[in-house]
């Protein structure tokens, strides 16, 4: 299907919402504040602390098993020095993403939803790191947010979108190809329309719009087929979502792989056995992860 | 003794490292105990020792024993679940539609460490189940071979205990299993499909002779080679196979390093190697 049809069909379903979720106020304050030139940490950090939800969320992401410092940070100010400036502008959006979609109002199970996002950040992290990709904090979120779209089609296309989910049940279909036949467009240009309406940074714009295609990539297509890798992967093994897509896939025949591949050739030595059953064993950490996220209030210090 | 993570972790990498087994860290107490077993008999007072142990000249005869503990001989029906959602849903309509373009309607699976049949059978009722449909007019041929002449002689009989049938879904047990007395006769409509016969993996000049499978089945029996062996084997099942064709082990086995001609295709829960 044409791709420009495609996202315009996207368009035109994300502007007919009129309750679409909006960033939360701090979160667009401290955006505006990461704008201004020789900003201090300390600033950014109490405006923050306005905002207990967001604090609570920032500090559970950072001391996660996935993140993995090598001490518990236990401030904030603390975190965001952890984080560095250049990655607190995605984990506020990133936190503000995961307020306006926590509740369980949607087609899909919000609770596999999240595991399967987060799990699809510690994979691509650890698929970043063996890669060579110089930023693994950039993976970790890109591989969070990456289905942006598909929360937008449970919540505002209920209906629409659980025809799909039963249309596919136990079939060999990928999901995103049962979208684009049945609605004329998918989760990649939904969340893409809705990314630029947030003003996520044009590299995560790209890997939600481009997660299942990374070799039309052109800002930054190792990004793209480390998450397209760690979406297969974790679709897979018991990030799966609750089983709502059946999918399988011959590893070297992936685009991904062949990116990934010629980015790094001892990737391709990869023990990809073990990989999975490691993935296995990483699931528990994943799943307390996204737990503590969504059942915290608590306070972090300032 | 409780097992301390790191001791696991050095134990787990020196299983995965020889016999090519990842124990997934929720059997972390399952290994224990059968890890204490082994050390009351051999006297090794700490899972150090005993690592050290396994790894000296000595290790390899009580790795064997070992493994003996970790991997349970029992086999049942309808073991492996993922990997038959996996035929069921995408593998096995692929094979048949590259063989009908071929017109070369019949299909040939081996067990090929048969054990007493529990897998060839579960392949026979599975694709009995699709004689109507997707293997209308097909010829089905199911070999199941193992080293051992009195499981192969069980498998031939095709009578069970309760523990070898309980995961047959109903819908299949109603069809194919009578029951007598405690004992469970698998039907003649399941059992004319399936061949048994004595091979061992190791005899190169009967392992030629094994042909065009388009699926084989060696689930648990690779952990016990060593990687010379292993390598050996595992090129006679490539070679055994169709173009198509798919080869498959048992669950948390890893042929990582064994044979770089087969490509890995993942499905959920599970993995395949395709020729």
């Amino acid at each position: 299907m044409d791709k420009n049809a495609m996202l315009e069909k996207a368009r035109q379903l994300v502007d007919k919402i009129d309750d679409l979720p909006t960033i939360p106020v701090v979160a667009t304050q401290v955006l505006q504040l990461l704008d201004q030139p020789d900003v201090q940490i300390e600033e950014v950090a109490d405006l923050m602390l306005s905002d207990q939800v967001m604090t609570a969320r920032v500090m559970k992401m950072i001391n996660s098993p996935v993140y993995k410092p090598e001490h518990e940070i236990t401030s904030l100010k603390r975190a965001l020095v952890f984080l560095g400036l250049r990655h607190i502008r995605e984990v506020a959006l990133t936190t503000s993403f995961i307020n306006a979609f926590d509740e369980n109002k949607g087609a899909m199970e919000i609770g596999a939803f999240w595991e399967h996002s987060f799990g699809v950040g510690m994979v691509s992290k650890i698929i970043a790191k063996k890669v060579g990709y110089p930023d693994l904090e950039k993976a970790y979120i890109a591989g969070i947010i990456h289905n942006l779209g598909e929360v937008f089609l449970s919540n505002f296309m209920r209906d629409e979108f659980q025809a799909v989910l039963d249309s596919i049940k136990d079939k060999p279909v990928k999901l995103v190809d049962a979208e684009i036949e049945q609605l004329g467009t998918s989760h990649c240009e939904i969340g893409l329309c809705m990314a630029r309406k947030w003003n996520f940074p044009e590299v995560y714009c790209e890997v939600i719009s481009l997660h299942h295609t990374p070799s039309e990539a052109v800002i930054d297509p190792v990004l793209c087929a480390i998450v397209n890798l760690s979406d297969l992967f974790c679709s897979v093994r018991e990030l799966n979502f609750g089983g709502r897509e059946w999918i399988s896939f011959n590893l070297f025949e992936e685009e991904a792989w062949q990116i990934l591949k010629k980015q790094s050739p001892q990737f391709a030595e990869m023990d990809v056995e073990r990989f999975c059953y490691e993935l296995d064993d990483a699931i528990p950490d994943v799943k307390a992860l996204v737990d503590s996220i969504f059942n915290s209030k608590e306070q972090a210090e300032p | 003794m409780a097992i301390s993570d790191k001791d696991f972790e050095q134990l787990r990498d020196f299983i995965y490292n020889i016999c090519g087994m990842y124990f997934h860290t929720t059997k972390k107490y399952f290994l224990e105990s059968r890890l204490a077993r082994r050390m009351e008999a051999t006297g090794v007072k700490t899972y150090q020792d005993y690592y050290l142990f396994l790894k000296s000249p000595r290790g390899t005869e009580e790795l064997k024993f070992l493994m003996d503990e970790i991997t349970t001989n029992e086999t049942y029906f309808f073991r492996n679940v993922p990997q038959l959602n996996a035929l069921e849903t995408k593998l096995l309509p692929e094979i048949v539609e590259i063989k009908n373009k071929m017109g070369f309607r019949k299909l040939r699976i081996w067990s090929a460490a048969s054990s007493s049949g529990e897998e060839a059978y579960t392949m026979a009722m599975i694709l009995l189940e699709k004689r109507a449909t997707l293997l209308k007019d097909w010829i089905i041929e199911i070999v199941g071979t193992d080293i051992n002449e009195t499981v192969v002689a069980q498998a031939k009989e095709g009578i069970y205990n309760a523990y070898s049938v309980r995961n047959i879904p109903d819908v299949y047990k109603r069809k194919y299993i009578k029951e007598d007395n405690g004992k469970f006769i698998l039907s003649p409509d399941v059992k004319k499909f399936v061949t048994f016969n004595k091979l061992n993996l190791y005899d190169d000049n009967k392992m030629i002779f094994m042909k065009t499978f388009d699926i084989i089945f060696c689930a648990n029996v690779l952990i016990y080679f060593d990687t010379a062996s292993k390598s050996k084997v595992v090129q006679h099942f490539y070679n055994n196979l169709q173009p198509y064709g798919y080869f498959f082990v048992g669950q948390s086995e890893s042929l990582h390093g064994v044979n770089d001609k087969f490509k890995t295709v993942h499905f959920p829960g599970g993995f395949t190697y395709k020729k």
